[in-house]
């Protein structure tokens, strides 16, 4: 009986597979994390065009990289890699090209994020939204002003109160920019001295995560440490007290970038997307939402104005000196993770 | 006995069919890619080379390894030690309510367990729910956190996989016959004694499962280690996930994943030799002993 | 005595499984999006769960796929188990040792490499890839369960069965299947506990058409993981407890 039950299971298992694919033209599918498009944008589109929005979601950049190379680039028709994944996947092949003449609110991006060395002239991506990585620190526990560069981490007070990022590029890239190099230096001399620079740092660093930050400085389990500044904006809503600091040797910024995989098979209803995106209405409401830059200077306009003055939001030029986009690093990357893994192991 | 050909055939044909095609043939897979060349972008590139293997006769690994098998182990004896008289007393109850009971325990775990780890961190944190209960109950002064300490981890990894402890553990104590223990104590054995002597040994098979059950995920746990324990050291799932999709190294992420393996063949020879050589009669595997 | 002690760690057991439960749904009414303090009792994380179409779409269908591949699992699990345990054929060892290995595998290991099967097979990624991969997830845990409550199992009773005339599926039907019970039921919780909380596997066999909910969890971690999913997960642990207690007084009914 059991087993007849598994039969019948299994057949209707077979024959449920989905016939989504079928009407390819009038669905979009759209890679990228969850809720980072509001679904009020989403559903806008459907009801302009008639295009049904489907919303699937990964959790790293490296985990979407995988799949969509294993998939040989199909099976996605957006997908919004993070600038040090952008030019990886460019090389490969993974990337249709985007005409930005198709765009109609091209126009609308700030020319300051074009044109950028991991994606020359925008001929495979159109930023969607960037940010920064930068010092949260809790002014009621920490002396306002005593931290104001990734060097101060080393202050003897913070020992044991420190979050520190458990991504490598991140956690690595806080010891290069405090040593004056470049978060992006394939040499390896000066990512084993960062590697040396995080070991000295290792005790007294609370934990390493990436994933809770918001919750861990709103529990205060940590005074200071790295944060986006999406999540400092959002989170100083409800604690004031925390603070977000550009460091003096320069944040580390990125940008996440709408695409068009090379085997999109919607790829017009792609471009109907994006210029969508650009919109300068569309831009704002979603910068509003996420508290992320958007490269969308018709936007920033639209932005309320407590928005538009914040410096966490909108960074002013001086906030940004040093500051440099996270890129790939090609072959230097498994450098990263050897020196990454011996920090870890590494007993305090 | 043509009907019991049948029905034998099509078991073993069936499970072998589904094992070769989803375990095996990936297995094997994963071997052949443990001895090919490194390619960053393509994954794999042909050419047969030990380098993998050579690669994780380093230190840096040899701890990873040794960290990720201590933790996994006292999880589990963490488990074992929680989950037996658990199990026994869910095995215990009245046949009407085992089901239940049963049920009761795994209701928990249909929450997402990341949903619940943020819970733990709720009740472990600084004036947290624990952290208060301790001050009103006056056994500790002012707010303590256990959050980022191996004690928080080792909570969070109970808390995972108890169940996967306990549920075995019962299928193999509700058999156990009660007039075998009360024979026992009518020949004078003491309760520990019929414990230690009939109880234990007869639901070993239970024990051995549940142990496997929560050893090997434990190895895996990625998230547990960051959000609970502060991410400090690196365990072999996070190491061999990082080979997979940071790294990009196929073949050195294939070559841990295939010494994992071989690990545990060797460890499950090991404890077969050792109990042969203690029930000299017994001549089957530990984990199907029985058959005919 | 003894018995005390343990009715005692029996609840305190119990109460160390519901507390963080009970705080999820606590939290699913704390007005604060971030703050971890209670700042006031507030509906809006309903509301905004209400509003959110595709993660309640997603909830049905990881209990789905959970239901199915579970029962599958446990079906297939079981007759493993028989296998390996009554029968002598040539390739046992391995079969044994197969079952050993799949449990051993890193998810990750196990994601991309039952991925890589399935786009060499051209099959579509979506319901059908994800309960195949739950289904072969989920089989040692059902197999080894049952394994355990068939060692030492008593073989005269099924000699006797078929010496009575009984065939070897009415042998198992009747004798084998009603002594492992307990293992079989416990083998189906294990299974669909697993299948509910798979990310790394089903991230990698699932597509876009059969997106379940620890996906969307995990990949909510970068922006924040917001109280709806308190709300979500508070609703989904009342009505799985309604459905038990409403099965629970259904059978008491039946028996009086």
């Amino acid at each position: 009986m059991t087993k007849r039950i598994a039969a019948l299971l299994l057949l209707a298992a077979l024959v449920a597979v989905p016939s989504a694919w079928a009407e390819a033209g009038k669905t979009l599918t759209i890679y990228n994390w969850t809720d980072y498009m509001p679904q009020s944008v989403l559903d806008e589109f459907t009801a302009e065009t008639g295009i049904k929005v489907i919303y699937s979601t990964y959790d790293s950049n490296e985990a979407m990289f995988t799949k969509l190379k294993l998939m040989g680039g199909k099976g996605y028709d957006i997908v919004v890699p993070s600038t040090y994944f952008l030019s990886l996947m460019r090389e490969q092949g993974l990337l249709a090209e985007i005409d930005p003449k198709g765009l109609t609110n091209f126009a609308n991006l700030d020319p300051e994020v074009l044109n950028k060395p991991f994606d020359p002239e925008n001929r495979y991506s159109i930023p969607y939204m960037w940010g920064s990585t930068g010092l949260m620190v809790n002014t009621a526990q920490v002396a306002p002003g005593t931290v104001t560069s990734w060097a101060d981490l080393k202050r003897p007070e913070l020992a044991g109160r420190i979050l520190m990022s458990s991504d490598l590029r991140d956690g690595l890239g806080v010891a290069l920019k405090a040593l004056g190099h470049s978060m992006n230096t394939r040499d390896e001399a000066e990512i084993k001295a960062a590697y040396e620079w995080l070991l000295e740092l290792k005790p007294a660093v609370r934990m390493f995560t990436s994933d809770g930050a918001k919750q861990v400085f709103a529990g205060e389990e940590a005074v200071v440490g790295l944060i986006f500044n999406g999540d400092a904006s959002q989170i100083r809503e409800e604690m004031p007290e925390l603070e977000y600091v550009y460091p003096r040797e320069g944040a580390m910024l990125w940008m996440d970038n709408l695409c068009i995989p090379a085997g999109a098979q919607n790829k017009e209803g792609a471009m109907l997307f994006i210029d969508f995106l650009l919109r300068p209405e569309i831009a704002a409401r979603i910068a509003e939402e996420f508290r992320y830059t958007t490269p969308n200077k018709a936007a920033q306009a639209l932005l309320p104005e407590e928005l538009r003055n914040d410096p966490i939001v909108s960074p002013r030029p001086e906030d940004l000196v040093n500051s440099e986009f996270q890129t790939g690093v090609g072959d230097a990357l498994p450098v990263y993770e050897k020196y990454w893994e011996m920090l870890k192991v590494a007993g305090d | 006995m043509h009907d019991g050909a049948l029905f034998r055939r099509i078991c073993i044909l069936g499970v072998a069919a589904w094992l070769l095609v989803f375990a095996l043939a990936p297995n094997a897979g994963l071997l052949v890619v443990s001895f090919l060349t490194r390619h960053p972008e393509d994954f794999v590139a042909p050419g047969l080379t030990l380098e993998a293997y050579g690669r994780l006769m380093d230190p840096t690994f040899a701890a990873i390894f040794w960290e990720s098998v201590r933790l996994a182990a006292l999880a589990t004896l963490v488990c074992l030690l929680a989950g037996y008289p658990f199990a026994y007393g869910i095995a215990r109850a009245s046949r009407r309510w085992r089901p239940w009971l049963l049920l009761l325990v795994v209701v928990p775990f249909w929450t997402n367990s990341l949903i619940r780890t943020y819970a733990v961190i709720l009740i472990l944190k600084s004036r947290g729910v624990l952290s208060n209960l301790l001050e009103a109950l006056g056994l500790t002064s002012g707010p303590v956190s256990l959050l980022y300490t191996d004690t928080a981890m080792f909570i969070g990894f109970t808390y995972t996989l108890l169940p996967f402890m306990v549920l075995p553990l019962f299928a193999a104590i509700e058999k156990l016959d009660r007039n075998l223990l009360d024979a026992a104590r009518d020949l004078g054995a003491g309760s520990l004694r019929a414990f230690w002597n009939v109880t234990l040994p007869l639901t070993m098979p239970g024990i051995l499962a549940g142990s496997m059950l929560v050893f090997l995920p434990a190895l895996g746990m990625f998230y547990i280690p960051e959000l609970l324990g502060g991410g400090k050291s690196m365990l072999l799932g996070n190491f061999i996930k990082n080979q997979m999709l940071l790294a990009r190294d196929w073949p050195l992420g294939a070559a841990a994943s295939t010494v994992l393996t071989v690990a545990l063949a060797v460890m499950i020879v090991l404890w077969r030799l050792a109990t042969l050589r203690a029930r000299q009669d017994e001549d089957d595997d530990i984990l199907t002993e029985g058959a005919p | 005595m003894t018995r005390k002690l343990r009715a005692l760690w029996m609840v305190l057991v119990f109460a160390f499984l519901y507390l963080p439960i009970v705080v999820v749904i606590v939290y699913s009414f704390n007005d604060a999006t971030y703050s971890t303090a209670w700042r006031g009792f507030t509906w809006k994380w309903y509301e905004r769960l209400a509003a959110n179409g595709p993660l309640m779409d997603a909830a049905l269908r990881t209990l789905f796929v959970a239901v199915v591949s579970a029962t599958a699992a446990t079906a297939l699990g079981t007759l493993a188990a028989l296998a390996l345990n009554r029968y002598r054929f040539a390739g046992r060892k391995v079969l044994l040792g197969s079952i050993l290995v799949l449990t051993v595998s890193p998810d990750i290991v196990m994601g991309i490499s039952l991925l890589i099967f399935f786009v060499t097979l051209g099959a579509s990624l979506g319901f059908g890839t994800l309960l195949v991969s739950h289904i072969t997830l989920c089989l040692p845990f059902v197999t080894l369960t049952v394994l355990a409550r068939l060692a030492s199992f008593d073989e005269n009773l099924v000699e006797a069965a078929r010496d009575l005339g009984a065939s070897e599926w009415r042998a198992f039907r009747h004798v084998i299947l009603p002594l492992i019970l307990p293992a079989v039921g416990a083998g189906w919780l294990l299974s669909f506990t697993l299948s509910m909380d798979d990310v790394l596997i089903s991230f990698f066999v699932t597509g876009p058409s059969y997106e379940i909910l620890p996906l969307k969890i995990y990949s909510m971690v970068r922006l924040g993981v917001k109280p709806d999913i308190n709300a979500l997960s508070a609703i989904m642990f009342t009505l799985t407890v309604a459905c038990v207690l409403l099965a629970h007084a259904m059978t008491r009914t039946r028996r009086h």
